[in-house]
């Protein structure tokens, strides 16, 4: 188990390597001087050059690519000086002469050409609105999805099925900016009486009296509606695999016992049927955790995909290369999650 | 006396039809069955697949398929807790509290009846705690271990905590027996519980079930296609047909003194080993014979035989394999030198034209390896394998094509091997043309008939597709589509396994004049050591990859020179009431 771990995480780090060079690169062949963009309108000649220095801008490509890898490992070289103490706030490990350390830290993403935070400021405060989000939406996909699912294949081919599968049917189809358009002027605008709710508002709403307050009926809304689809596609998902699971011998043995209905369903077909749905959310949660640009944007929820589209619009580079990279390693480790879980779901597969 | 017996009933049937749902209407598929069972008596129904035993007892537990079956008409009535429980028409409340206390069933597949993802333990544990709730956990367990020990699982406290694909098919089994032991039922339904194991393992699971009717006082209902296996664990028997019952009796009676012809026609289509027949009986035999001269047994002499034998082994081998190996690398850890799981070690052997090379072992054993080898579909790790002279290795372009035709494999699932949208005429016609048998379109409808009636079916049938045949029927067609080819020699990897007894006669027979009529050479691969000594001039015995012994068919039986030949021969349950 031990060794299958570690040989998932080295083959996690050899695609994330792979994904920073791609980064990189790409991002680099891209028109527009980051020194310009940094300074805005009020540039003159001398403090561009100041900026190009600093940013490393006027070495060649391979080096500047060195930089970036030595920014981002977690082990790097470094000169012990206080500036650069400052700037990546490393823990001096090993000396390696004239100066030069071998260094711990946290992977340095640099800072955003706009507002001059670091990226790692940026993404650690975006981050838990996405997270919340993502996680709640699954959260409502995942319970609701199987239990119209198992619900669908206990009644398989009556009118509580067919009702199920064409709800669902609507649910893969709408597409999220309509979907999130509509949500959010019905139950936020038409019906705000009945339901209380605001079209729009993040996780923390800022107060000119009471200061910054969690807001979680904020979070009500985008929710259902960043959970319609994956609940749709749970729903047809987990029906399938239920009423074959249903169809197993061992079901026959269960009810063979003398189990009730309920009771095979809980303990002999749900964890059999896992698998495929598993896949299936751990799929969309990564893909949310990205960020749900549309939603986000709609219901003006502070999160990832909103920062990430802001920066790219502004050609803010570095908030765009930390912000991909983040979700790169996301969906590695939740890949390897994924993994593990299958594993302990199926102890067929703990054997090979 | 009655009055005495009417009481002591554990179970008695009476006129029960059932009928299924096909295409909209609802279709009766058995019709009338009649039959009682005494406490601690094993009552073993048997029939052919549609026969409408496993129906029967699905009925008797109320798994019948809701929606699809419906019991038109009889009564099913069962002594429980002292009075007797009509189960015809009972809730399926009151039907489910029944299961597990009052009667249990153990199914056919042990690969697939366990939960796979569940330990063995908790499996039989969840059934104690269903129906005896009072106990307290340490009780539980305590009887899953004692129950394990009681249907002999080795190394009880370990296995509990084992998960089903951690245990062999006879221990699943065992698991099988132990859930439904659980809850101490008065009747335990066996549906074809050892069909799919091994007969060494079959032979000690039977032994396991009489043993445990006899201590407990356990009234089985043992459902099984193999005559062999009643005439081993039943007192009563219970004979169907086409959802109808044939005969019912006690075994002794009805092995000795059948008295349908269907019961007759099935006690005879089996090869009986100390024999050699020419051709087996088939069940068609009876069903249509006119007068006993048509059911004479065509027996084989000796002396027939041995000249047959000696002109065999005078010629030159058609086939010659030496050392033949095939071994799958393991790697547990990348840094571990590979271990190999042996399919095939070092096997050596000979075929001779027109004779049949039978090979027999259980599974694992490597003999649909060495089939698969032979005929070039798979490449073998080391040995050498030469046919008609010539070194498979060394045959190029031109000659393998012509090696790939003449060697022809037919195998076990005649459902599996035959496109299903794809008419009978068009994959018949298929080999011959791409292989450019016969040039022009009529040739090959003529030899399509030809080969029809080859086969023994109408030349009707090139329209239709698979799916409008049985079993039997299908593998003639796959047989025929083998023979569209010409070739001179046939692996028969488990080709009559899938087949209902009756059917399978047929094929043997058919194989076997095939064989006269044409001068084929046939490997024939079974685990069934009676239908490979029937149809074999020599046979080789397979263990793990391993030829255990090679010797003249008959000689083998009676003098098998290995310990384990001699326990293969004596698992087979034999009808010994002839």
């Amino acid at each position: 188990m031990l060794s299958y771990l570690l040989k998932r995480l080295a083959s996690g780090f050899l695609v994330l390597f792979g994904v920073v060079s791609v980064v990189f690169f790409l991002f680099n062949i891209l028109p527009g001087d980051a020194a310009q963009m940094t300074l805005g309108q009020r540039s003159d000649i001398a403090s561009l050059e100041a900026v190009t220095k600093e940013l490393g801008l006027d070495q060649p490509m391979y080096k500047q690519y060195l930089l970036y890898l030595n920014d981002l490992s977690p082990l790097s070289l470094h000169n012990y000086t206080s500036e650069e103490q400052n700037k990546y706030g490393f823990t001096a490990l090993v000396p390696l002469g004239s100066n030069r350390w071998l260094c711990a830290k946290a992977p340095y993403l640099r800072r955003s050409y706009q507002s001059r935070q670091t990226v790692n400021q940026i993404i650690a405060s975006a981050l838990p609105g996405t997270a919340i989000l993502a996680l709640s939406a699954m959260l409502i996909a995942t319970f609701f999805g199987l239990l119209l699912g198992g619900i669908a294949a206990l009644f398989a081919q009556t009118w509580v099925d067919r009702a199920a599968v064409s709800l669902s049917i609507v649910g893969i189809s709408a597409p999220s900016y309509f979907a999130s358009i509509l949500i959010a002027y019905l139950f936020g605008f038409v019906w705000q009486r009945y339901t209380g709710l605001s079209m729009t508002g993040s996780l923390y709403e800022v107060d000119a009296f009471a200061g910054r307050s969690l807001a979680l009926q904020n979070l009500i809304l985008p929710a259902i509606t960043l959970g319609i689809r994956p609940l749709a596609i749970i729903v047809q998902l987990s029906r399938n695999t239920f009423l074959e699971v249903l169809s197993q011998d061992y079901v026959r043995t269960a009810r063979a016992k003398g189990l009730s209905e309920w009771q095979v369903m809980q303990r002999h077909v749900l964890r059999n049927a896992l698998g495929p749905v598993v896949t299936a959310i751990s799929g969309w949660f990564a893909s949310l955790l990205a960020g749900a640009v549309f939603v986000e944007y709609i219901f003006g929820w502070k999160g990832l995909g909103k920062v990430t589209v802001d920066a790219l619009m502004k050609f803010d580079l570095p908030v765009v290369m930390g912000a991909v990279l983040f979700i790169a390693v996301a969906f590695i480790l939740i890949n390897i999650l994924v993994d593990l879980m299958y594993a302990w779901l199926d102890p067929r597969i703990r054997l090979q | 006396m009655s009055n005495e017996v009417f009481l002591r009933r554990l179970l008695r049937v009476q006129n029960l039809s059932v009928s299924f749902l096909q295409a909209g209407t609802f279709h009766q598929v058995t019709h009338g069955v009649d039959f009682e069972l005494m406490p601690g008596k094993v009552l073993g129904i048997v029939g052919e697949s549609g026969s409408g035993k496993s129906v029967t007892s699905l009925a008797i537990m109320g798994l019948l398929p809701k929606d699809f079956a419906r019991i038109e008409t009889g009564s099913i009535e069962f002594q429980f807790a002292g009075r007797a429980v009509e189960l015809v028409g009972l809730s399926k409340d009151a039907h489910r509290a029944l299961r597990g206390k009052g009667m249990a069933m153990i199914f056919q597949e042990p690969m697939s009846a366990l939960n796979p993802v569940m330990r063995c333990g908790e499996q039989v544990a969840e059934a104690i705690r269903l129906h005896q709730p009072d106990l307290t956990e340490k009780e539980v367990q305590d009887q899953v271990i004692a129950l394990f020990k009681e249907v002999q699982l080795p190394r009880a406290e370990v296995l509990v905590q084992s998960y089903p694909h951690e245990l062999s098919g006879g221990q699943r089994q065992r698991v099988m027996i132990a859930i439904a032991l659980s809850c101490n039922p008065a009747l335990l339904i066996a549906d074809e519980p050892t069909t799919a194991l091994d007969v060494t393992v079959q032979a000690t699971i039977l032994a396991l079930l009489r043993s445990l009717s006899e201590s407990r006082g356990l009234s089985v209902i043992f459902i099984t296609h193999d005559l062999g296996v009643i005439a081993q664990m039943a007192d009563e028997v219970l004979v169907m047909y086409q959802g109808k019952q044939m005969e019912f009796g006690k075994v002794s009676q009805v092995f000795q003194q059948p008295k349908s012809s269907y019961t007759k026609g099935l006690l005879a289509c089996r090869p009986v080993l100390g024999q050699r027949y020419e051709r087996l009986l088939t069940v068609k035999d009876f069903l249509e014979a006119s007068s006993e001269e048509d059911l004479k047994l065509p027996v084989q002499a000796p002396d027939i035989r041995t000249a047959h034998l000696q002109v065999l082994y005078a010629q030159q081998p058609l086939l010659e394999v030496h050392d033949l190996k095939l071994w799958y690398p393991q790697k547990e850890v990348f840094w571990q030198k590979p271990s190999y799981v042996k399919a095939v070690d070092g096997v050596s052997f000979t075929v001779f034209p027109h004779e049949t090379l039978g090979l027999v072992g259980e599974s694992g054993s490597g003999k649909s390896t060495i089939g698969k080898l032979v005929a070039g579909l798979q490449e073998p790790t080391s040995g050498s394998l030469s046919y008609k002279g010539v070194v498979y290795d060394q045959m190029n372009g031109a000659i393998r094509k012509l090696f790939r035709r003449k060697v022809q494999v037919i195998f076990q699932d005649p459902f599996g091997s035959l496109n299903p949208r794809m008419t009978i005429g068009e994959a018949l016609e298929e080999p011959i043309k791409v292989h450019g048998l016969r040039k022009s379109a009529s040739e090959r409808q003529k030899r399509l008939v030809e080969l029809l009636e080859q086969v023994s079916l109408p030349a009707s049938v090139l329209r239709k597709y698979p799916h409008e045949f049985s079993g039997g029927q299908r593998q003639r067609i796959v047989i025929a589509r083998c023979l569209a080819m010409e070739p001179e020699f046939i692996v028969c990897d488990e080709s009559v396994s899938a087949l209902d007894v009756s059917v399978q006669a047929q094929v043997l027979n058919l194989l076997k004049s095939l064989q006269k009529e044409l001068g084929l050479t046939y490997i024939f691969i079974s685990h069934d050591l009676s239908v490979v000594k029937h149809l074999s001039d020599r046979v080789m015995v397979l263990k793990a990859g391993k030829c255990e012994e090679l010797q003249e068919a008959d000689a083998l039986y009676l003098h098998p020179q290995t310990a384990y030949t001699r326990q293969l021969i004596a698992a087979i349950p034999e009808t010994k009431f002839y």
